[in-house]
C-alpha cells in the first residue's frame, strides 16, 4: 500500500489528535512532542472514538474517552482495562510540509 | 412526474428543485416541507448517543451522494428472489427512479394497489392519505429519517382491500447504478382487515464497486385478521450506506412473517421495529446475516407488544468472515395492558474469522405481570474439527464451509416458507463464503 498524504504540516498543532480519513479508514493522527503517529481510530474495547481522548505526549499514549483504556502511540499495543486487542498503527512520516500515512493492513 | 435532483447537496435550492418537479398531493409536500425543516435544524446522531456509540458515521458525508441527473438503464438482472416464482407483480427503482412497474388484471379487478409510490400517490392520495399520515415511521425519528421523509423520490406501496387474498408474491426492486448515487426511498404496505398478500423486497447494486447511499423507511400496517409475508433482502455492494427504519403494525388477530438477509452494505444502520397493536395477533421476524471484509452491520430490532394475548418470535444469525462487525441490539417491550404476552428473541453469532466481531445486546422493558418473555444469544466459532472431519470425506476446505455455514442458517431457512425465497437466500450466502485457510 502507498502513502496518502492527509494534510499539511501546520495543520496539526502539536499537541492535538485529529481524525483523518485514509482510503476510507478512520484514522488518528496524533503529533505530540515534535513527533506524529497514526492508530485507527476506533477503540478496540467497544468502537469509542480515540482520536477524541486526552493524549499524554511524554507516556506517549492515549486514552478512550469512552471508559479510558491506554494506548501505546507508537505501536497501538493496549496498556489498560478494558481494552485487552491492540488497535492498528500505521506508518507516518513528512516530507514536503506534507503529513504522509501509509495503512498497515 | 419524476425529479431529478441534479444540484449536490441537500439544500434549500435542492429541496426547491426537486418540489418543483413533482406532482403530489399539498398535504403531501405539507409534510416534506415540515420534514425538511426538520432535518435543517437537527445535527446527526453523534458517537454520544446509545443508539449509535457502536456505529461510527463520523466518515459518511452526505453532500458526496445525490440522485444522478442522467437516468441510468434498467438493470438486466430482475433479481434474486424471482427466479422460480409466478409474480402477481413487480415494481423497479434504479438510482431513485421508478424504472417500471406491473400489476396483473386479475389483481386490480380485485381492487388491489400496487405500483411506485409517487403515481400511487398522485392517483390515490385520498385512498392512502390515512395510512401516511399515521406516521408508523417516525418521519422526525432521527436525521436520517427526516432527510427522507423531505428528499424521499421512489419506493413501492401494496395496498390490499378488505378480505382480498393475494396468491401470487409481489416483488420490487431498487438498484443503485451510478457511482456516489443515492436511493432514499419509501415502502407502503396496507393490508386491511382480513387480506393476505406476499412482497419480496430487494436492493442491489448494479455495479461491484460504485460507492451509494440508501436512506429508506418502511412502514407495514397489518389489518385485524391479516396475514402479510414480507421477505427484504439487502444486497447492496460493500461501499453503500445504509440506513433504514422499519416499522409493521399488526392488528387484532392478523399475522405477520418478516424475513430479512443482510448481506450488503459498507455500514447499515436498520431500526426495525414490529407493534403488536390489536390482541392475539402475531409476528415472526427472522434475520439472516453474512458479512465479510470490513462490512459493519447494526439492526436495532424491537418488539412492542401492547395488546394481550399477542405472540412475538425474533431469530437473528449472524456470520461473520474477514474483519466484518456486526451490532444486534433487540428488544422486547411489553406494555401494561398487555397481559398474557409471549415473546422470544434470540440471536447467534458464527465467527468465520479471528478478526470478526459481533455484539449482541438483549433488552426486555416489562410492564405487564403476567408474560413469558425469553431472550438468548451465542457466539462461536467456526469448529475446526468439523471441517478437518469433512475434509476427510473428500470435501475441500470451501466446500466444508459453506455446508457448516448453510448448518448454521438452516434453522432460518426452515422458518421461511416460501422456497425460492430459502433457495435465494441460501445461494447468495454460499457465493459470499470464502476460502477460509485464506485468512
Ligand atoms: S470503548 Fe474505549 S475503553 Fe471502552
Amino acid at each position: 500500500m502507498s502513502f496518502h498524504s492527509v494534510g499539511s504540516v501546520d495543520e496539526f498543532p502539536d499537541p492535538s489528535s485529529t481524525l483523518v480519513e485514509v482510503d476510507d479508514r478512520a484514522v488518528a493522527l496524533i503529533h505530540a512532542a515534535g513527533h506524529f503517529y497514526a492508530i485507527d481510530d476506533v477503540c478496540t474495547h467497544d468502537g469509542g472514538p480515540l482520536s477524541d481522548g486526552p493524549i499524554d505526549a511524554e507516556a506517549k499514549t492515549i486514552a478512550c474517552p469512552r471508559h479510558g483504556a491506554k494506548f501505546d502511540l507508537k505501536s497501538g499495543a493496549a496498556l489498560t482495562m478494558p481494552a485487552t486487542k491492540p488497535t492498528v498503527a500505521h506508518e507516518v512520516k513528512v516530507e514536503d510540509g506534507q503529513v504522509l500515512v501509509r495503512l498497515s493492513d | 412526474m419524476t425529479a431529478t435532483l441534479s444540484s449536490q447537496g441537500y439544500d434549500q435550492a435542492a429541496f426547491d428543485e426537486l418540489l418543483a418537479g413533482l406532482d403530489e398531493p399539498g398535504w403531501m409536500t405539507d409534510r416534506r416541507r415540515d420534514a425538511f425543516q426538520a432535518f435543517c435544524d437537527t445535527p446527526w446522531p453523534s458517537s454520544k448517543d446509545e443508539e449509535w456509540m457502536r456505529t461510527d458515521i463520523r466518515l459518511f458525508k452526505l453532500d458526496q451522494f445525490a440522485k444522478p441527473a442522467d437516468p441510468a438503464s434498467s438493470p438486466a438482472n430482475p433479481g434474486l428472489l424471482t427466479q422460480g416464482v409466478d409474480l402477481g407483480g413487480h415494481v423497479q427503482s434504479v438510482d431513485g427512479d421508478l424504472v417500471s412497474e406491473e400489476l396483473s388484471d386479475s389483481l386490480a379487478a380485485k381492487g388491489v394497489l400496487f405500483g411506485g409510490m409517487q403515481r400511487m400517490i398522485a392517483e390515490h392520495g385520498d385512498k392512502l392519505r390515512p395510512a401516511i399520515e399515521r406516521d408508523i415511521v417516525c418521519p422526525k425519528y432521527d436525521r436520517f429519517a427526516m432527510l427522507n421523509a423531505a428528499f424521499w423520490t421512489c419506493g413501492a406501496v401494496l395496498y390490499v382491500p378488505k378480505g382480498v387474498a393475494i396468491e401470487e408474491p409481489l416483488h420490487a426492486l431498487s438498484v443503485l447504478g451510478a457511482e456516489k448515487s443515492a436511493d432514499l426511498s419509501r415502502t407502503l404496505v396496507v393490508l386491511e382487515d382480513g387480506a393476505e398478500a406476499t412482497l419480496l423486497a430487494e436492493t442491489a447494486s448494479a455495479s461491484p464497486d460504485a460507492a451509494g447511499l440508501h436512506c429508506g423507511a418502511i412502514e407495514l400496517i397489518v389489518g385485524a385478521g391479516a396475514k402479510l409475508r414480507y421477505v427484504n433482502l439487502q444486497n447492496w455492494n460493500n461501499k453503500v450506506w445504509h440506513f433504514a427504519h422499519q416499522k409493521a403494525v399488526v392488528g387484532k388477530q392478523g399475522q405477520l412473517q418478516w424475513t430479512i438477509g443482510a448481506l450488503g452494505a459498507k455500514l447499515a444502520k436498520v431500526n426495525q421495529h414490529v407493534a403488536l397493536e390489536g390482541s392475539d395477533a402475531e409476528a415472526q421476524v427472522n434475520g439472516a446475516m453474512f458479512t465479510q471484509g470490513r462490512q459493519h452491520l447494526t439492526y436495532n430490532t424491537h418488539q412492542h407488544h401492547e395488546a394481550p394475548y399477542c405472540r412475538s418470535d425474533l431469530l437473528y444469525k449472524t456470520a461473520l468472515q474477514d474483519k466484518s462487525r456486526t451490532v444486534w441490539r433487540g428488544m422486547i417491550k411489553v406494555d401494561k395492558p398487555a397481559q398474557r404476552t409471549d415473546a422470544y428473541q434470540r440471536n447467534d453469532n458464527l465467527m468465520l474469522s479471528e478478526h470478526s466481531r459481533a455484539d449482541s445486546i438483549p433488552g426486555l422493558e416489562i410492564e405487564a405481570d403476567d408474560v413469558r418473555c425469553t431472550h438468548g444469544s451465542t457466539s462461536g466459532k467456526v469448529d475446526e474439527s468439523q471441517i478437518f472431519y469433512a475434509m476427510t470425506r473428500g470435501y475441500t476446505r470451501k466446500e466444508a464451509v459453506r455446508m457448516i455455514v448453510s448448518g448454521f442458517f438452516q434453522q432460518i431457512f426452515d422458518r421461511i416458507t416460501i422456497e425460492s425465497v430459502r433457495e435465494a437466500l441460501g445461494e447468495a450466502i454460499g457465493q459470499r463464503v470464502q476460502d477460509l485457510s485464506n485468512q
